[in-house]
C-alpha cells in the first residue's frame, strides 16, 4: 500500500469576511481519512462559506486550505478526479437525462471507452439505489430524494477519495431521510471514503457522523460525537439540548449499515 | 510488458497476476490490456490479487465484469488472495439491482416521427396562443370593471423599460437606414438628373414601412426576449405559482402590464424612429447630395400626407401585441430546465419577428386595396 496521509483535508487560519461581518476568524480545521465529519453550525456561521473556500469557490482573504496535499486556490482546478460534492438542490445539469449527468465527469476527464463508460454509470447509478427507468428521465422528472440520489451517483462517477454533502437530507421525508442516511453509511462502509457534509439533521448526525465540527464564535470546536454534547459552548448546549437532538441521541449507536435492497424502499 | 498484468499458462489454467493501482485513472490502459489476453486459451482463470497496490469500484468493476465474460464463454473465474471487500460489494449491488429488468433499446435514440410531430406542433400552437388571448382578454376585461387592478404603476415602468430605454438604439439604427435608403435612391435617380425624389423615397418608405418594422425588430429582439425569459425564470423559482397561491392571477399582474406597456411604447418608438430616418435622409441629401434643409422640408412637405404617417404607426399597436404575447406566451411556456428556458426565448424572439413581418405584408395589400 502507497503512504496515506492521515489528514485529507487542512484548513489553517482561514479568514472570511463579508464588509465589517467577520465569518471566519483564523479557523483550523484538519479532516482525517476514513472519517465523517459533520459540519455544523447556526444560520449565517459559516457553513456553506467554510465548504465553498475548501471547494475553490469563494475565495477567502487570508488563510491556506490543502486538499488530498493539494493547495486549493480560487476558482482553479482542484483535485476533481479524487473530490465530489453532492450539492443542496442537486445541481444536476438539466438539460441532460440522470445516465448522461452520471457519465458527464467520466466522460470529461479520461478516455474510458464508451462501453465501459456506460456501464460505470449504471453501477453507480445501482449504487445508490436508483434503476434504469429513472436513468432514463431527466432531472426535472424526479423527485427530490431521487434527484439527490442521481446527484450522489454523479458525485461517486470517479471513485472519489473524499465526497462533500451539502445538507444531504434537508427537503426529504423522514423516510427517505433515513433511506439516505444508511446509504451514506453504507457507502463509507464499503468505500474507502472520507465524507464532510453540512447537516442541520440531528438524526443524521448521530447515526452517521463519527466526528462534528461546530462552526461558533468564528472558530471551530471538533470532537467526536459522544464527547461534543459535553462541551460547555452556550450555543453548543442549546443545539443539542434541544428535545429534538436528544432524542436523536438517544437513538444512538446508529443502525447497521443497510444493504442496497432495504435502501430501495423509498 | 504489460503494466497491470502478466499472464501464465499452467497446465489448462490462466494465472493473471494484477500488478499496481486499478483505480478509474488507468481504465484506458487497464481494459486495453484485458483485451489483449487470449481469454479461451484456457478453461479455468485464476486473477492474482496479491500485487494490487491500489484498487477501487471502477477497477473491481473492470475485473468483475472480465470474469462474468469468462463465465460467459463456459470458462471459470477464481481470485485468489483477495483483501478488499470491492468485489463482494459489487456482487451485492448487482444481486439487489438484478430486480430491474433490461429496458431493450434503453441506450437507442427514440424514432421520430416527423410528420406527425409537425402536424401536432401546430394543432398545439394554435390551441395554445388561442388559449393565452382568452386570459389576456379576460385580464383586460376585469381591469376595464375595476381599473385598481390594471397596475398603472407597473405599466408605466414597463413603457419605461420597452421603449423610453429603447429610443437611442432605435434612434440610431433608423438613423442608418435613412442613410442607406438616400445614398441608394441617389445612385439611381442621379442618371435621370431627379436627386430630389430622393426625398420622396426616403420619406415614404420610413413613415410607411421601415420605421415602423425596425422599431418592432429591435424591440422585438430587446423586449420579447426580455419578457420570455424574466417570466420564464419567474416560473422556474415558482413565483408565478406563489403568484396563484396567493389569490393573485399571473396573467393581470405579469403578462397585462408587459402587453399594454408594449402597445404603448411601440407607437411613440415609432415617431423617434420616423424622426431619425428622416434626419439620416436629410443629413446624405445636405452633405452629398446638395440638397439642403429648406429644399428637404419643402419636398417633404409636398410629398408626405398626415396619411402617410397614421399608416405607420397604425400598425405599431399591433406589432406590439404580437412581440408582447409571443414573448409573455413563450415564457409561461418555460418547465423544468435552463435549457428549456433558452429555447423558448429563441422561440419567442425568432417568432415573434416573423409574425411582424407576416403581418406588415397583410397590412400593405390591405392598405393597398382600401387606398389608405
Amino acid at each position: 500500500m502507497a503512504e496515506r496521509p492521515e489528514y485529507v483535508i487542512r484548513v489553517k487560519g482561514l479568514v472570511n469576511r463579508f464588509g465589517k461581518q467577520v465569518v471566519h476568524d483564523h479557523l483550523d480545521l484538519d479532516v482525517r481519512r476514513d472519517e465523517v465529519l459533520a459540519l455544523v453550525g447556526g444560520s449565517g456561521a459559516g457553513k456553506s462559506v467554510l465548504l465553498r473556500s475548501i471547494l475553490g469557490l469563494h475565495r477567502p482573504n487570508a488563510g491556506r486550505i490543502e486538499v488530498l496535499g493539494h493547495r486549493i486556490r480560487y476558482e482553479e482546478p482542484g483535485p476533481f478526479k479524487k473530490w465530489g460534492v453532492l450539492f443542496q438542490g442537486g445541481a444536476l445539469i438539466s438539460g441532460l437525462t440522470v445516465q448522461e449527468n452520471v457519465e458527464l465527469p467520466i466522460a470529461l476527464h479520461s478516455k474510458v471507452p464508451l462501453a465501459t463508460r456506460r456501464e460505470l454509470a449504471v453501477l453507480k447509478l445501482f449504487m445508490v439505489g436508483l434503476d434504469l427507468t429513472a436513468a432514463s428521465k431527466y432531472p426535472n422528472e424526479l423527485s427530490g430524494g431521487m434527484r439527490k440520489r442521481a446527484s450522489l451517483a454523479r458525485a461517486l462517477a470517479l471513485d472519489p477519495k473524499i465526497l462533500f454533502l451539502d445538507e444531504p437530507t434537508a427537503g426529504l421525508d423522514p423516510i427517505a431521510a433515513t433511506d439516505f442516511d444508511q446509504l451514506v453509511s453504507y457507502l463509507h462502509a464499503n468505500l474507502d471514503l472520507t465524507i464532510v457534509m453540512i447537516t442541520h439533521d440531528v438524526d443524521t448526525l448521530f447515526s452517521v457522523c463519527e466526528r462534528v465540527a461546530v462552526l461558533v464564535n468564528r472558530s471551530v470546536i471538533v470532537d467526536t460525537t459522544e464527547n461534543i454534547v459535553k462541551n460547555d459552548d452556550p450555543w453548543i448546549q442549546e443545539y443539542f439540548g434541544d428535545p429534538r437532538a436528544v432524542r436523536a441521541r438517544r437513538a444512538m449507536p446508529g443502525p447497521e449499515p443497510g444493504g442496497v435492497g432495504e435502501l430501495e424502499s423509498s | 510488458m504489460n503494466q497491470f498484468l502478466t499472464v501464465e499458462n499452467n497446465q489448462g489454467t490462466l494465472e493473471v497476476s494484477l500488478r499496481n493501482n486499478w483505480v478509474f485513472e488507468n481504465i484506458p490502459a487497464l481494459s486495453a490490456e484485458l483485451e489483449a489476453v487470449d481469454w479461451e486459451a484456457a478453461n479455468e482463470v485464476r486473477f492474482k490479487c496479491g500485487g494490487l497496490q491500489e484498487f477501487d469500484l471502477s477497477g473491481a468493476w473492470l475485473l468483475y465484469d472480465k470474469s462474468l465474460d469468462i463465465e460467459d464463454i463456459g470458462g471459470k473465474a477464481d481470485f485468489d488472495d483477495f483483501q478488499a471487500g470491492h468485489l463482494k460489494f459489487l456482487e451485492h449491488i448487482i444481486d439487489s439491482a438484478a430486480v430491474n429488468e433490461y429496458i431493450p433499446g434503453f441506450f437507442d435514440k427514440q424514432k421520430t416521427h416527423y410528420w406527425r410531430s409537425g402536424v401536432e406542433k401546430i394543432g398545439k400552437n394554435t390551441i395554445e396562443v388561442f388559449e393565452s388571448v382568452g386570459y389576456i382578454s379576460r385580464a383586460i376585461l376585469n381591469g376595464v370593471k375595476r381599473p385598481s387592478r390594471l397596475l398603472i404603476g407597473e405599466t408605466i415602468r414597463q413603457v419605461h423599460a420597452t421603449g423610453a430605454a429603447a429610443i437611442p438604439i432605435v434612434m440610431v439604427v433608423c438613423f442608418l437606414m435613412g442613410v442607406v435608403l438616400a445614398y441608394q435612391s441617389a445612385r439611381q435617380l442621379e442618371q435621370f438628373g431627379a436627386n430630389i425624389f430622393m426625398v420622396d423615397l426616403v420619406a415614404n418608405s420610413i413613415f410607411r414601412e421601415l420605421g415602423v418594422l425596425l422599431a418592432a425588430i429591435m424591440v422585438a429582439g430587446r423586449s420579447g426576449s426580455a419578457f420570455a425569459a424574466a417570466l420564464g425564470t419567474m416560473k422556474l423559482n415558482e413565483e408565478v405559482d406563489a403568484l396563484r397561491v396567493m389569490g393573485l392571477n399571473p396573467n393581470q399582474i405579469l403578462i397585462l402590464p408587459r402587453i399594454l406597456g408594449l402597445v404603448i411604447a411601440l407607437p411613440l418608438l415609432t415617431i423617434f424612429a420616423n424622426i431619425a430616418g428622416l434626419a439620416g435622409g436629410a443629413f446624405i441629401g445636405a452633405t452629398v447630395l446638395d440638397i439642403n434643409w429648406l429644399m428637404f422640408t419643402e419636398r417633404l412637405a409636398f410629398t408626405i400626407s398626415p396619411n402617410d404617417v397614421l399608416v405607420g404607426i397604425s400598425k405599431a399597436p399591433v406589432f406590439a401585441m404580437l412581440i408582447a404575447v409571443t414573448g409573455t406566451l413563450r415564457g409561461m411556456q418555460v418547465q423544468g430546465s435552463a435549457e428549456e428556458l433558452g429555447r423558448l426565448t429563441t422561440v419567442a424572439v425568432v417568432q415573434s419577428i416573423f409574425l411582424i413581418i407576416v403581418a406588415d405584408s397583410i397590412f400593405s395589400v390591405v392598405y393597398a386595396r382600401i387606398g389608405f
